[in-house]
């Protein structure tokens, strides 16, 4: 079983959110994605900051070249100035496809290795398809930390 | 048991080889058309059902299979996919657009002509992928619009790739298929590309051109890029231009060293992963060769093997000997009508539908055409001409060849939609230049 307070209990996306609602959630819970629940109740995908910053605000020839290009550049202004505007947005652009789960009932090693086996630094954790709450490595890493006995 | 070794088709309950496999190869393209399919998979079905239904057995099907255009396909993409990462293409583009001081319509040009270099020694997907995002970057640094620079690099994809026998498959097919050497293409094939793609450029510089500019301040942001930032593994720069020097030295020398191209690329990709492996620990070593290898287009090689087999099969049924004498009966055995019309429908064709399937079909076709010409050296010119009608056709449409897809699926997300109709109402006349002048081009040189 999950300790409860390693689990983030965060607000989850649903159609109609806006883009700025996503990130102040993200900011206030320290995490980088919120869980996106569809029209019909099902968590159906994800929402991530990194997403959001991908598709609407750097674009790929950007990223591919961020090295070359100067220190100053209008692209980089504009993309600035697009900002506003992509707050604004709706959340339904930004779902992409279900991220990696695990049911509350988990042991913290089990959760650790599967963050591993996908690669990432959190899991949605979810009971029956209710959504309960984040788990990040940060939250496993505090954890483990409590079994440094120090020198 | 033909000339070649091949049994007869045993086709299920006796069905005539002839009809199952025409349908068979109809249907093919037909799905392979609608793309509603992933085209491998189709060509491996279409491959499958035609040894299954006995039109070919399995030896015979094999026989079909060109495993030299596979390995210079393979061979060269695992060495693009290696040189790519040190950043070469990135630093030539960006510094020959400093070179003409940032000004747009320079630029335009200095890209164009770098694309279709690149794309003469490298494959055009990937020229495409390392030159857009440049391109989209600059003209998005100069506040102009990036529509005509992204076409004109299309364009002069297709038309450097015309140019040699690695720079579009249908080259690669045809040279496999007729053993021509890349010198064969370079001389016969290379000096009419710089005189289509200046015209192309002229014709873009009345369209465009004279319109485009980007103010001082704008430049001056280009001239400060550090282009030397690019090169992000000098070590792997140096050894993957190295390797591939001596393996554009080896194709030019292929025939004196009595080698293929398939074997001069597989070895260029086995020596630049050699040298770029030797010394790190095993772990390493296996997950760098995994990750080179995981960049070889499979979906591409497949496709090839079951087009190979199904193509294989309608010939092995005589299908295309039949067809072959109904074209000849159509151009009444005249060389100089049929080359024309083999280039002229080989570019509307490519225009519209894949045209590796298409240049898979007319090589055998045009193969059979042998004896009414004087024997396969008579054939050249049909060689010629189907090679710059399936290269130069690809510029005919959005769908016409890989790149272009690849280029507006780029432009598409960085906000600047290629619209398939009026990219179709420029390219298609464009196009259609290109092979009045090629037409001009094999008439005076070989007909």
């Amino acid at each position: 079983m999950l300790p409860d307070d390693l689990l983030i209990v965060t607000r989850v996306a649903q159609p109609g959110m806006l883009v700025r609602d996503v990130f102040h959630e993200c900011l206030s819970s320290r995490v980088q994605s919120l869980p996106f629940r569809d029209e019909a109740g099902h968590i159906a995908g994800r929402v991530t900051l990194k997403c959001i910053a991908n598709r609407s605000i750097v674009p790929e020839y950007v990223v591919q070249l961020a090295r070359v290009v100067g220190d100053r550049l209008a692209t980089f202004e504009e993309m600035e100035r697009r900002l506003p505007e992509v707050f604004g947005r709706r959340v339904e652009d930004y779902v992409q496809e279900p991220h990696a789960s695990i049911p509350s009932a988990t042991q913290l090693m089990k959760a650790l290795a599967i963050m591993e086996h996908y690669d990432t630094s959190y899991l949605f954790v979810i009971d029956d398809g209710s959504y309960r709450g984040t788990l990040t490595i940060q939250g496993i890493a505090a954890w483990m930390a409590r079994f440094d006995q120090g020198d | 048991m033909d000339a070649h070794g091949n049994i007869a088709s045993h086709v299920v309950f006796g069905w005539d080889p002839i009809w199952v496999s025409t349908i068979l190869f109809v249907l093919t393209y037909a799905v392979i058309v609608t793309e509603k399919v992933n085209r491998a998979i189709v060509a491996l079905v279409g491959a499958g059902l035609m040894i299954s239904l006995g039109v070919l057995n399995q030896e015979t099907a094999i026989r079909g299979v060109d495993f030299n255009t596979l390995g210079l396909l393979t061979g060269m993409m695992v060495i693009v996919a290696v040189t790519r990462r040190c950043g070469v293409f990135q630093f030539i583009a960006i510094w020959s657009a400093k070179r003409v001081q940032a000004r747009p319509w320079a630029i335009l040009v200095m890209l164009s002509v770098v694309t279709a270099v690149f794309s003469a020694l490298l494959d055009n997907v990937t020229t495409v992928l390392l030159i857009a995002p440049v391109t989209l970057l600059i003209t998005d640094e100069l506040d102009v619009s990036p529509y005509p620079f992204l076409v004109a690099e299309i364009f002069a994809s297709n038309i450097g790739g015309t140019a040699t026998l690695i720079g579009d498959p249908p080259n690669i097919m045809i040279g496999s298929a007729v053993r021509l050497t890349f010198n064969d293409f370079l001389i016969n094939l290379a000096p009419i590309t710089p005189l289509i793609l200046v015209v192309t450029l002229v014709v873009f510089y009345f369209i465009y051109g004279r319109g485009m500019h980007a103010t001082d301040e704008r430049r001056a942001h280009i001239m400060r890029f550090k282009e030397r930032e690019a090169i992000t593994d000098v070590p792997l720069l140096k050894k993957s231009l190295a390797v591939l020097g001596l393996v554009m030295v080896a194709f030019l020398f292929a025939h004196p060293l009595r080698l293929e191209p398939a074997t001069i690329a597989m070895f260029g990709a086995a020596l630049l992963l050699l040298v770029t492996n030797v010394g790190r620990k095993a772990e390493a070593q296996s997950e760098s060769v995994h990750r080179r290898f995981g960049e070889v287009e499979w979906v591409t090689i497949f496709f090839f093997i079951g087009l190979f087999i199904v193509v294989h099969g309608i010939e092995h049924a005589g299908v295309l000997a039949i067809l072959a004498g109904w074209v000849l009966d159509t151009t009444g055995g005249d060389l100089a009508v049929t080359a024309l019309a083999i280039m002229w429908i080989s570019a509307v064709a490519s225009a519209v539908v894949d045209n590796i399937p298409f240049v898979a079909t007319m090589i055998p076709l045009i193969k059979s055409m042998a004896p009414s010409f004087g024997g396969p050296e008579g054939l050249m010119p049909l060689w010629w001409s189907l090679a710059l009608g399936a290269c130069l056709g690809g510029n005919g449409s959005l769908v016409g060849a890989s790149a272009n897809l690849i280029v507006a699926g780029m432009a598409e997300r960085a906000g600047h939609r290629i619209r398939f109709l009026p990219f179709m109402m420029l390219a298609f006349p464009m196009m259609l230049m290109s092979i009045v002048i090629a037409s001009v081009y094999l008439y005076i040189r070989y007909l």
